[in-house]
């Protein structure tokens, strides 16, 4: 074990030595992989993935040469200069009605606000951003590793990864592998600067591994209880993006919401309608983002098309209330505008949230087309609309696209498309509120893998395929009409929250489709409230609701869009996360299980604890690449921790001595002889470093015939220079079976 | 002033025709003919028997370091017996002239011409007693001699006739009046031996066979000087392979590490010689690590000087460690 003490600037590996500097090297370029990979992935949904990838490998090789060639002030100001440049380039990109209420300051407040966990993803322009601020990240760390200034470059790497830490936009993983990957690089620097053992690269690789361990148990990235490593420790099935707004403000108050079958609101309007929340805009494969700010109230235009007045009284009976749901349109609040905001999709929003017994009187203009309307609406879109309502994440778009151009093969008009979409939702998936939630892209996996779903993933998969036939398409959250429990009221549950899409049409506005099947949908909302009624939950019902669903004494249901799927009365849903207004909110498409449970029925209106979850029928699945990963590195420190502790030697010992593999005949027979050997002195004693190998042979007594002619044959080819197949066949042949008996070296 | 040979080696041009070399395996008999020999008369030195014998059959020549009167001259007569071959003695005295050595040019009164009086280097086996109390001049004739293998006097190279090894011997206890052999021509003997005294059996043996006739005087040769020379043929052809030379080169290196003058190459080319010789001595073709420890002892110490300055001793110390410490490959 000598050469673990030895001091040294390389890491020894088998035959090859890896200098520390270009172990350091590597480790500060996952560092940047990691948060370069935030910005590759906001590219990806935003779209100039190639342009990223041109720029960070320019600026790589800009740093490179630069390294050799730039003092260390000049680079400095060359990056300060990167990055002003960048954001410079950024703001010029920005929409002008966005620029006109900035100021200094708010830019500054914007710019904070992202660091308390708002993800760069809201931007509205967040490409033009990520391309501006990728070669001052690229060149920085990368110039300053290559010219030995490990520290300053771990530093600069690690401020820009914590910053999309703060952002949320780092998950725990990439997190994760970017703190050992600056740890790894600081050590390995370290021990270029300095020298060092290979034991203590062993202690780096332990300690690295006792970071995975420590972090998997207690995470202290943000949202790291909400995203952990590993399964099964306390949060529901989330992504790495769900870190981004699943603070605990949102839990709070969406847990209440989204689960329960107790009342949340009643309405009062002359017509039933879709009270919706709000819309997103932004998809990343993972979920939804509204990009952009809300504005301060004032009325909103009527859709330019055909419409009908909607007036609609709400009164909360929730707690609270962090939503104005209303249908779409809104255009007025006759009252409690005072305490609303309009988000830049132009729903209305508290601010703060609505307590139990306020009300509000809103005014709507319900898009009314007709059929031949919608098919002749043509698709002259608007170019802001085009672009924002357009983006999909293009490592998907081309598989969605080319189902979808199957799907809506005879469909000439946006509107045939998005009825050929919605009927091959609705004909091909199950509804089912027990479903796993899938890796990686939602839409893509609820199209061609998954049977079943719900209304996050109808909708979901709808806008996404909508979106690929260039067919401008929005995700929309609110709840469905609710129970009817006199002419002009509604009662609305929690349960009633759902998803669906919005499509839009040129000199219509936007219109709604809902590809969830009915159906099922009613059966499993009326199967619960029945449940909670009989529990005696409190605030199931409303005085009125009790009494049972007025039915209308028309036959013919009313219908807004004409497109409506059939949905009686109390046709409703659980929507996810409806969530509380504002910004940077998103609905988490996770699958929702205790709705849909029916043995164990929680408190009601009480977001079921997690650990249940967890603790059910956890289902056998290959493991993430996250998993793998982490399982990788813990390997590596199991290996380092036994190379330590001699383990592995012995191990690598036993197969060596167990197995050898063929090659030349001079090299067949040292390591036989190398093996004999390693037998003898398992059983004898080592061969004294200045004892040829006659005379170790000849001082073991009782040594086996074998071992003797193994050790003539040695002798013959390594100091007569005879080298001969047959001979060495048969050193092998010999040591093979001596390793096999073992016991067979004496008489 | 000994005995002048009649028929000197011309002034020798010959080219290489060197004689074919033995088989291996006769070689091997060869030599051991001759230990045996030898050791009809030399009771109780197996070892130095041996190393004098490799030392012939490696072209080497040797240094007895030791008391007088231990059988260092006796040795040698036999070792000249048993090969069939002209055996010479110088003793080495304060006064002696390098021309007493090599021989000298003598003035013919009647063809009026000089004609050449061979010194006793020329002979097969030299013996060179007590060779540290001749003058500095006269130890390196013998030395250029031994080296070159050919003598020059007034301007006129003379072959030496082969085989041709001398054996000198020095004694430890000569005290003042002798000139210690430098360090650079001491590194010209292949191997230093000593014989010290026998066993007490050894010594009653020696008594036993000295009482009567003389042991020496009935020894029969058992080997040609032909043979010898082909003996050594075979001998430079031993192989020796990259493993054993670098052996031998981390041997050295070792010495050199370790003291203030270590082996020199001329040393490590000693002791890869030696081990050839001591290969066929065994009956194989090629040298083993084995050979180069066998030989190692005698080849190397006299050519390291030790801090201490303690001599012989230190030196064989040093080796020793070496063989201990030096990994075998």
């Amino acid at each position: 074990m000598s050469a673990d003490a030895a001091v040294g600037r390389e890491l020894e590996l088998g035959d090859v030595a890896v200098p520390y500097h270009w172990l350091a090297v590597g480790s500060t370029g996952v560092l940047m992989a990691t948060y370069l990979s935030v910005l590759y992935h906001v590219t990806d949904i935003v779209g100039g993935t190639a342009a990223l990838t041109a720029l960070v490998v320019a600026t790589l090789v800009a740093a490179t040469l630069a390294a050799r060639h730039l003092p260390v002030s000049y680079a400095a100001a060359l990056v300060v200069g990167l990055l002003g440049a960048g954001l410079g380039g950024y703001y010029l990109s920005v929409p002008s009605p966005y620029l006109v209420a900035t100021s200094t300051g708010q830019i500054l407040a914007d710019n904070v606000a992202l660091l308390t966990g708002l993800s760069v993803l809201r931007m509205t322009e967040v490409g033009a951003w990520a391309l501006g601020v990728a070669p001052a990240l690229s060149f920085g760390p990368w110039y300053l590793v290559l010219r030995r200034r490990y520290a300053l470059a771990v530093a600069a790497g690690g401020v820009a990864l914590t910053f999309f830490v703060l952002t949320g936009d780092a998950g725990s993983f990439v997190t994760l592998v970017g703190s050992l990957a600056a740890a790894s690089a600081l050590g390995f620097g370290t021990l270029a600067r300095r020298g060092g053992t290979a034991a203590q690269v062993d202690a780096i690789a332990i300690a690295l591994v006792a970071m995975v361990v420590v972090s998997s148990a207690i995470s202290v990235v943000p949202g790291g209880t909400a995203s952990p490593i590993l399964p099964g420790g306390s949060a529901g099935p989330q992504t790495v993006e769900g870190s981004v707004v699943n603070n605990d403000e949102r839990t709070n108050i969406v847990g209440s919401i989204e689960l329960s079958p107790t009342v949340r609101f009643s309405v009062e309007a002359e017509r039933r309608g879709y009270w919706r929340v709000g819309a997103y805009d932004r998809y990343d494969g993972d979920g939804w983002i509204r990009t952009g700010e809300a504005t301060d109230y004032r009325a909103q235009s009527a859709p330019p098309g055909p419409s009908r007045t909607l007036d609609q009284t709400v009164t909360v009976e929730a707690d609270r209330l962090g939503a104005m749901p209303a249908a779409w349109r809104p255009v007025r609040l006759r009252t409690g505008a005072d305490n609303a905001r309009v988000t830049s999709e132009g729903s209305f929003d508290p601010i703060g949230a609505l307590r139990e017994g306020e009300q509000y009187t809103v005014l709507s203009e319900v898009p009314d087309p007709s059929e031949s309307e919608l098919r002749t609406a043509g698709t002259d879109y608007p170019e802001e609309i085009a672009e924002r309502y357009r983006q999909l994440p293009a490592s998907s778009a081309d598989r969605i696209r080319e189902r979808t151009d199957e799907i809506a093969a005879g469909a000439e008009t946006p509107y045939a498309t998005a009825v050929a979409i919605e009927n091959w939702l609705e004909a091909n998936k199950a509804y089912s509120l027990d479903v796993d939630r899938p890796d990686g892209n939602v839409a893509e996996s609820f199209i061609f893998d998954m049977e079943r779903g719900y209304c996050t993933y109808y909708a979901t998969a709808m806008v996404a395929m909508l979106r690929s036939q260039d067919v401008p398409a929005r995700f929309a959250v609110g709840y469905t009409p609710g129970q009817r429990v006199a002419e002009n009221e509604w009662v609305v549950r929690g349960l009633d929250s759902h998803a669906w899409v919005e499509v839009y049409f040129p000199e219509i506005g936007w219109v709604k489709f809902d590809p969830t099947p009915g159906g099922p949908r009613a059966d499993t909302e009326s199967q619960r409230v029945q449940q909670a009624r009989e529990r005696n939950v409190s605030n199931v019902d409303t005085d009125d609701s009790q009494n049972g669903t007025w039915t209308p004494t028309t036959t013919q249901p009313e219908d807004e869009t004409g497109t409506e799927t059939t949905d009686d009365g109390t046709g409703s849903e659980n929507l996810t996360a409806v969530a509380e207004s504002g910004p940077g909110q998103r609905p988490q498409l996770a699958p929702d299980r205790e709705v849909g449970r029916t043995d164990s029925a929680p408190e009601i209106g009480v977001a079921t604890t997690e650990a249940e979850d967890g603790a059910g029928d956890v289902p056998i699945r290959p493991p993430s690449p996250e998993e793998a990963a982490l399982g990788g590195l813990v390997v590596v420190g199991l290996l380092a921790a036994a190379r330590r502790t001699g383990a592995l030697a012995r191990l690598r010992r036993t197969a060596w001595l167990y197995w050898q593999p063929r090659r030349d005949p001079d090299t067949d027979v040292e390591r036989a002889f190398a093996r004999l050997e390693h037998l003898l002195a398992d059983r004898f004693r080592e061969r004294r470093p200045g004892e040829t190998p006659r005379e170790y042979l000849d001082a073991i007594r009782g040594i086996d015939r074998r071992a003797e002619r193994v050790g003539e044959i040695y002798e013959r080819v390594r100091y007569a220079g005879e080298s001969d197949r047959l001979l060495a066949d048969q050193a092998v042949a010999l040591v093979d079976e001596l390793v096999r008996e073992r016991r067979g070296l004496g008489r | 002033m000994t005995d002048a040979n009649p028929n000197p080696t011309p002034p020798s041009r010959r080219g290489d025709d060197s004689p074919t070399p033995l088989p291996v395996d006769e070689a091997a008999s060869l030599a051991g003919r001759i230990v045996e020999n030898v050791e009809e008369v030399i009771v109780g030195h197996h070892d130095v028997t041996e190393h004098i014998v490799t030392a012939i059959l490696a072209r080497g020549h040797l240094l007895l370091d030791d008391v007088p009167g231990v059988g260092k001259t006796m040795l040698a007569r036999s070792l000249a017996r048993s090969i069939d071959c002209e055996f010479k003695r110088v003793q080495f005295t304060p006064d002696l002239m390098p021309t007493d050595v090599t021989g000298v040019n003598v003035f013919d009164e009647r063809s009026r011409e000089f004609e050449f009086r061979p010194g006793p280097v020329f002979g097969n086996v030299v013996l060179a007693d007590e060779i540290n109390r001749a003058p500095p001049k006269t130890q390196s004739a013998l030395l250029e001699a031994m080296e070159e293998s050919q003598v020059t006097v007034d301007g006129e190279t003379y072959r030496l006739d082969q085989p041709f090894t001398v054996i000198a011997t020095q004694n430890d206890v000569g005290g003042d009046r002798t000139y210690e052999l430098p360090i650079a021509e001491i590194d010209r003997f292949m191997k230093q031996l000593t014989l010290g005294y026998p066993s007490p059996e050894d010594e009653s043996e020696v008594l036993r066979r000295v009482t009567g006739r003389h042991p020496i005087e009935g020894l029969d040769p058992v080997a040609t000087g032909e043979e010898v020379r082909r003996a050594r043929e075979t001998v430079a052809g031993v192989t020796a392979e990259a493993a054993v030379r670098e052996y031998v080169t981390r041997l050295a290196n070792y010495t050199r590490e370790r003291a203030d003058l270590g082996v020199s190459p001329r040393g490590s080319i000693a002791l890869l010689r030696a081990g050839q010789a001591r290969a066929v001595l065994d009956g194989r073709d090629y040298v083993v690590p084995d050979d180069v420890q066998a030989e190692a002892e005698a080849v190397l110490r006299h050519r390291v000087r030790t801090g201490a300055e303690t001599g012989g001793a230190s030196g064989a110390a040093l080796i020793a460690e070496a063989l201990e410490n030096v990994p075998v490959s």
